[in-house]
């Protein structure tokens, strides 16, 4: 039960801004328009606004909190909780993370099955992919932040290209601004949520932080990215789609690379999901991670013999998922149970552990 | 250390061999360019394809299969038994109906599978044709490929002339969005190797209810085009010049609410290319500048003027006037307050230069 790091597997707080960015853009990012759009219409991109806001100060109670506890999320429990209470519910992320790689790894199989390749074998394609996550989580910590750098760096040309759907779009679309009720809005910036969840990942990687204060201010910028990443494909999109017209498509961000077509290549989409691939890589690399860490931090089990045990339940779930339905199902889940766990249990957590501290400070004054 | 990477290795060996999915080599397959339309009856239609066949040193030959069927993806599986290569939608570049098919069936239903193929680009250009697409496709246009031909025909004369954006994105988003009425262009085949745009056919419900002459394109396209380029000819006492709008923009006003009043601010940027009359003076081309505002005022008002009696609005007033209005209301302006409606055109003609002659 010891939360020190040696300074050697420790990353530089620069880091923690693709730490944070990376886990936030996912599959996800391809389709969210749809879901913020059913609820607040085009009004959704103050929706996007406040779900940043929710965000940082999210991030704000976390750093907090972990400052107090000295530790991980593990010590956080143990703080308020005690030890046994503590590492059961610890264990139950476990779970969570497991969860979340099968989440991202299937949507992304499906993404491929319907895009590209109809007859891709999804258990085959989780295999090669988990076997390259797994490589790269038994690096350590450090191998896996550096390629959560690159999938951020390596891709960005994506972003930039996008503009070429500008000449397609119809911008009035966005009027009138506040169209919709404050309810509708709060309601969109909660789908919202589902989306840029990931940055509780953060709880758990802080030991691994040299100068954890420093990191703090690149925490909240790399959210203060994603808003804006989210923002712009939000607002592109719904001056490409119509309102009616934007509900018809599952993944908006992918029908607009249609339009894209390059002298040297007939559909864009081909380049943009295959480099998906390099977006989501350090997702279920941090996942895993955070899943293995947890049963060494809990169970005192290596992480030589965690990491592939986990890959290997997640490789089972994900290859059992065979229709969209049931991938719906689980994404749904994954989403509600990230949302409460963000926008309910931390907040608990965090008046938790103030309280702990206060209670502490008491006892040795006395 | 040696024996997990051996591991490894086989493993993920097995997994590419395994995972392997059918491969598509370009010189074994058959891309389909164009696909046309045709009515038959009231249930069945007549699909028509073109393949490119690429020859060594020479133009490509073009060729067509047909089949009769009830929907799209059937009288591609007809089609599929005609081909010796199978067929593959990726380089769809146009989709055509023909005019009776658009005026009795309407083209929804053939729309939606391109809607939903992945592997369609959205920017494919649909148009109606006038006659049979069957016969139009079995022509010979240009020497790249029929379908090339038209997709290019249609891409100059929305960048330089007066056909306005269009493309399956446009005409997608337009069906969708309350308050506006999709269009589309209309072709025709004029001989052997020689294709013609005629006019723009505007489609209600995917139903062809109206069109537009040639003529009237240059101030269709002012209208619903954000900027628009094309030419004109101006007639004066003193000759006719044609003149051609270098750059145009348009913005709508909401001038007045009970009961509405829409102002349609019309900006031409212009310069003269041809004058058949004596002499080009200064006053001549204020003469000019004003005959062509008036024209474009005319000729504007006449075809919105149409359009609101015929219910349809391809220029969005309805969705302009939705941007301006909170809490609106589609059903009351759809019955009430678009019949009602009045337009003012105020173009704001500029002439900016007249040719290297003076």
């Amino acid at each position: 039960m010891n939360a020190n790091v040696p300074d050697s597997k420790k990353i530089s707080p620069f880091l923690v801004f693709f730490l944070i960015h990376t886990m936030q853009t996912g599959v996800g990012i391809l389709g969210f328009q749809r879901f913020i759009a059913k609820t607040a219409g085009y009004d959704a991109w103050m929706s996007i606004i406040l779900s940043g806001l929710v965000v940082h100060i999210l991030l704000w109670m976390m750093f907090k909190m972990l400052k107090i506890a000295n530790g991980d999320m593990t010590s956080i429990h143990t703080l308020i909780l005690g030890k046994k209470i503590g590492k059961i519910l610890s264990s139950l992320f476990i779970l969570y993370f497991s969860l979340y790689t099968v989440t991202i790894l299937r949507s992304y199989i499906e993404v491929i099955q319907v895009w590209m390749f109809p007859e891709l074998k999804t258990f085959w394609f989780a295999l090669a992919f988990l076997i390259l996550v797994i490589y790269i989580v038994f690096g350590g910590f450090r191998t896996v932040a550096g390629i959560a750098f690159f999938s951020i760096v390596l891709p960005f040309y994506i972003a930039v290209l996008f503009i070429i759907t500008i000449q397609y779009s119809d911008f009035t679309n966005l009027l009138p601004i506040f169209d919709h009720s404050v309810k509708e809005i709060l309601l969109g910036s909660r789908d919202m949520t589902f989306t840029v969840l990931g940055f509780e990942t953060l709880l758990f990687f802080y030991p691994f932080i040299q100068n954890p204060e420093k990191s703090k201010k690149w925490a909240h910028l790399g959210a203060l990215y994603t808003t804006m990443i989210c923002i712009y494909l939000a607002i592109l999109a719904f001056g490409f789609f119509s309102e009616a017209q934007l509900q018809k498509n599952l993944w908006p961000t992918l029908t607009m690379w249609k339009i894209i077509k390059l002298p040297f290549v007939e559909r864009f989409e081909y380049i943009g999901i295959a480099n998906w691939g390099i977006v989501i890589l350090p997702n279920l690399c941090i996942c895993l991670w955070c899943a293995s860490r947890l049963a060494k931090r809990i169970f005192s089990i290596r992480q030589k013999t965690s990491i592939p045990v986990i890959a290997t339940l997640c490789l089972i779930a994900t290859s059992l998922l065979s229709t969209r339905d049931q991938i719906n199902i689980v994404t749904d889940f994954t989403a509600k149970v990230g949302f409460y766990f963000n926008t309910i249990y931390i907040p608990l957590l965090f008046a938790g552990t103030l309280i702990a501290k206060k209670v502490r400070n008491r006892e040795t004054h006395s | 250390m040696r024996r997990t990477l051996k591991l490894i290795a086989s493993v993920f060996l097995a997994s590419i061999l395994n995972g392997c999915v059918q491969k598509e080599v370009l010189d074994d397959i058959t891309l389909i360019e164009g696909i046309g339309f045709d009515y038959i009856d009231s249930k069945n239609i007549l699909g028509t394809i073109v393949i490119p066949v690429y020859l060594p040193k020479q133009a490509p030959k073009n060729i067509t299969f047909s089949a009769k069927a009830e929907i799209k993806k059937s009288m591609l599986q007809d089609i599929q038994r005609q081909t010796a290569d199978p067929l593959v939608t990726g380089s769809l570049a146009v989709v055509l109906f023909s005019k009776t098919l658009t005026e009795k069936v309407g083209i929804l239903p053939l729309v939606d599978p391109f809607q939903r193929d992945p592997g369609v680009g959205s920017g494919l250009y649909l148009a109606v044709v006038d006659g049979e697409t069957k016969e139009l496709l079995g022509g010979n246009y240009g020497i790249r490929g029929n379908a090339t031909y038209i997709s290019n025909l249609m891409n100059h004369n929305i960048k330089n002339e007066d056909l306005p954006q269009t493309n399956l994105q446009w005409f997608l988003a337009d069906f969708y969005q309350e308050g506006k009425t999709p269009f589309i262009p209309q072709i025709k085949q004029i001989g052997k190797d020689k294709l013609k745009i005629t006019g723009i056919s505007l489609l209600k419900y995917g139903k062809m209810v109206d069109f537009i002459e040639a003529e009237d394109m240059f101030f269709f396209k002012l209208l619903v085009d954000k900027y628009s380029e094309g030419l004109h000819r101006v007639k004066i006492e003193s000759g006719e010049a044609a003149v051609r709008s270098i750059r145009s923009s348009h913005n709508f006003e909401l001038t007045k609410r009970n009961p509405m009043e829409i102002t349609i601010h019309i900006k031409v940027d212009g310069i003269i290319n041809e004058f058949t009359g004596q002499e080009l003076t200064p006053k001549n081309i204020q003469e000019l500048k004003q005959q062509f505002s008036k024209d474009i005022q005319k000729e504007s008002l006449k075809l919105v003027q149409r359009f609101i009696g015929k219910q349809i609005d391809p220029i969005g007033i309805g969705h302009y006037v939705k941007t301006q209005t909170r809490n609106f209301d589609f059903n009351n302006w759809r019955e009430n307050q678009y019949k009602d409606i009045v337009v003012k055109i105020k173009p704001d003609v500029k002439i900016s230069e007249s040719g290297v002659i003076e």
